[in-house]
């Protein structure tokens, strides 16, 4: 318990010094990527539709990441923007999805080996965003607003590909606990917004009435001076709250470059 | 210690993996044309989410027991579209709705059996006889009785007008002694447009309706009602006798827009009993993809009583015939008359 308390001390109010992963040498640094993908979206919100919405999404990833106290810990900023488009089953109506998430996060150390870390932490997760219908008239759209404590993992290995180092990371962000936007079952966007009927709108979440989990693969490949990042992001977000359920799943293959800041 | 790494590792990845994989399989929904499967959707949709089935006394599941009998596998599109607007058409709801890629089914019950009290051709004359005649789209606006009195006509709510829009037609209307506002045949739209023009009669915040919604799937699922108000627009205010003309198709935001401006001081209505049509409709869709709308939050007058079967004016008078072969609307002169005459 001593251990959690001060790994969370450590975490979320001490201001550590910045490191880096790929070089011990270097005391303090920043590793930024910025990925562009697109992939597969489906969306079910049955306070739009009771069926599946399947189509396309595209997303903006930018994450900023550092290592610091001796490699023990790292701080994880990631900022995403992502759209979408999909059709019903019968391919007459669209949903366009738009979601910006936003998430800060520290991890822990659990284990190391000279070319593997295992780290795990918290973070904490924003998420706006709107499904929009094209042809409901009163009930065109439902919004998402969720802020979230999320338990966060992070496995890190590094090899060699001809003798150039890469590194492979795998991330999975599971929401424990939050508060979201939650409209009652038939209520109207009219009713919430004109005429004011805030009452109760937002609910506390957790695995009872949401579950949701992300989870992303990279592989860092260094190209001449710079180095390539190769992603795949998959994000699963389920919710039962008032009789109205909400499943998006996406998966997207993404690609982009990373970039090191010397700090020191 | 590397190989416990991994084995975790690979342990999330494929726990990651069987999560989405389940996920997908429940996703998975395809284009449906089964009949049956579309009736029982489409009466499931309206069993959880229409709200008027107390009020209407309308027994759903015997409902469902009347019609099912009619679908077969065999049947053609067109003929489970009729079974569906049928079977819809016993609520008796303006507001509901099967639309499939040829059809559109309606209940034109709230105004079929109805004189129309209403003839455009002989507004229009009154147009042409009037003073400063003005229009935005669907607004239309002129200075009659010797410019003594306003008149407005407002065709649809789908239609909105600015706030500066407004402003210029009451500008329009300096000295008059009183204002005719005429919704005849105005099928609704939205309510935030009615509710600007309104704003335009009052001068401070009134309650002047309420709402409720489902909050389950039971038939006596709602919530609280909870108070509409109405506040004074920053614009031109008109303070002055107004008489509000409605006739059976004043329907929906129509219906909402009389349920409010009936409870102001200086307001009477006039002509005949306005449409309904007072739930809040929602749309929704059929696996075949047919769209479906329906009523589900009730909007209530200042009482907490529905006017969902419309609402009586304070003075009723019809279009006679006479009239109309004298190219006068009798409502608009019954109006007239009233305005002059009031103090």
């Amino acid at each position: 318990m001593k251990r959690i308390i001060g790994y969370l001390w450590v975490c979320f109010v001490t201001h550590p010094l910045l490191a880096q992963y790929h070089n011990e040498e270097i005391q303090r640094g920043m590793n930024e990527g910025t990925l562009i993908g697109i992939g597969t979206s489906q969306i079910r919100d049955t306070y739009l539709s009771p069926f599946n919405y399947a189509g396309w999404g595209a997303r903006i990833f930018n994450e900023r990441m550092t290592f610091f106290r001796e490699m023990r810990f790292s701080r994880q900023q990631i900022i995403s923007v992502d759209i979408s488009s999909t059709e019903n089953p019968a391919e007459n109506v669209n949903d366009f999805g738009a979601f910006v998430n936003y998430s800060f996060a520290y991890h822990y150390r659990l284990q190391a080996g000279a070319n593997f870390r295992l780290l795990t932490g918290a973070s904490a997760h924003l998420m706006g965003g709107f499904i929009y219908n094209t042809r409901n008239g009163n009930n065109p759209l439902s919004a998402k607003v969720d802020v979230d404590l999320n338990f966060s993992f992070l496995a890190l290995y590094r090899f060699r590909i001809n003798g150039r180092p890469v590194v492979l990371r795998y991330q999975g962000d599971l929401p424990l606990v939050g508060v979201f936007f939650a409209p009652h079952y038939g209520i109207s966007y009219y009713e919430i917004f004109n005429a004011g009927n805030m009452a109760d709108v937002i609910k506390l979440n957790s695995f009872h009435n949401k579950f949701s989990l992300k989870t992303h693969v990279t592989m860092d490949i260094p190209v001449h001076n710079a180095t390539l990042r190769l992603g795949y992001l998959s994000s699963l977000y389920h919710s039962d709250i008032n009789d109205i359920k909400t499943h998006i799943l996406s998966n997207t293959f993404m690609i982009g470059w990373v970039k090191q800041f010397m700090l020191r | 210690m590397r190989r416990s790494c991994i084995t975790y590792l690979s342990c999330l990845f494929f726990l990651t993996a069987v999560i989405f994989f389940c996920w997908g399989c429940e996703m998975e929904d395809e284009f449906e044309t089964s009949p049956f499967r579309n009736f029982e959707a489409c009466w499931k949709l309206l069993d959880e989410n229409y709200c008027f089935f107390d009020y209407k006394e309308v027994d759903w599941n015997a409902t469902h027991d009347k019609y099912f009998p009619m679908i077969t596998d065999s049947m053609t599109e067109h003929e489970l579209f009729q079974v569906l607007a049928s079977m819809t058409l016993e609520l008796q709801d303006g507001h509901v709705n099967v639309v499939s890629k040829y059809f559109f089914s309606s209940y034109e019950g709230w105004f079929q059996y109805y004189p129309a009290n209403f003839n455009w051709s002989i507004i229009q004359s009154y147009y042409q006889k009037g003073a400063r005649a003005g229009d935005y789209d669907e607004i239309r606006y002129v200075r009659l009785s010797s410019d003594r009195i306003g008149y407005i006509y407002y065709g649809s709510f789908n239609e909105s007008i600015l706030e500066s829009e407004l402003n210029k037609i009451f500008d329009a209307f300096e000295g008059c002694k009183g204002l005719i506002i005429d919704v005849r045949d105005n099928g609704g739209g939205s309510l935030t447009n009615s509710d600007r023009f309104a704003s335009r009669f009052l001068e401070e915040k009134t309650v002047c309706g309420y709402i409720q919604h489902k909050i389950g799937k039971g038939h006596q699922d709602f919530s609280e009602p909870f108070p509409l108000y109405l506040e004074p627009s920053d614009g031109n205010l008109w303070l002055k006798p107004v008489i509000v003309l409605t006739n059976r198709r004043c329907f929906s935001a129509a219906n909402n827009f009389v349920s409010k401006m009936r409870i102001l001081p200086n307001v009477r209505t006039l002509g005949g009993s306005t449409g309904g049509g007072s739930g809040f409709p929602f749309t929704s869709e059929l696996p075949n993809g047919w769209r479906i709308r329906f009523s589900t939050s009730p909007i209530l007058d200042v009482d907490k009583q529905h006017t969902e079967f419309g609402i009586a004016p304070d003075i009723p008078v019809t279009l006679s015939p006479d009239d109309i072969e004298r190219n006068k609307d009798t409502l608009i002169e019954t109006a007239i008359q009233l305005l002059l005459a009031s103090d």
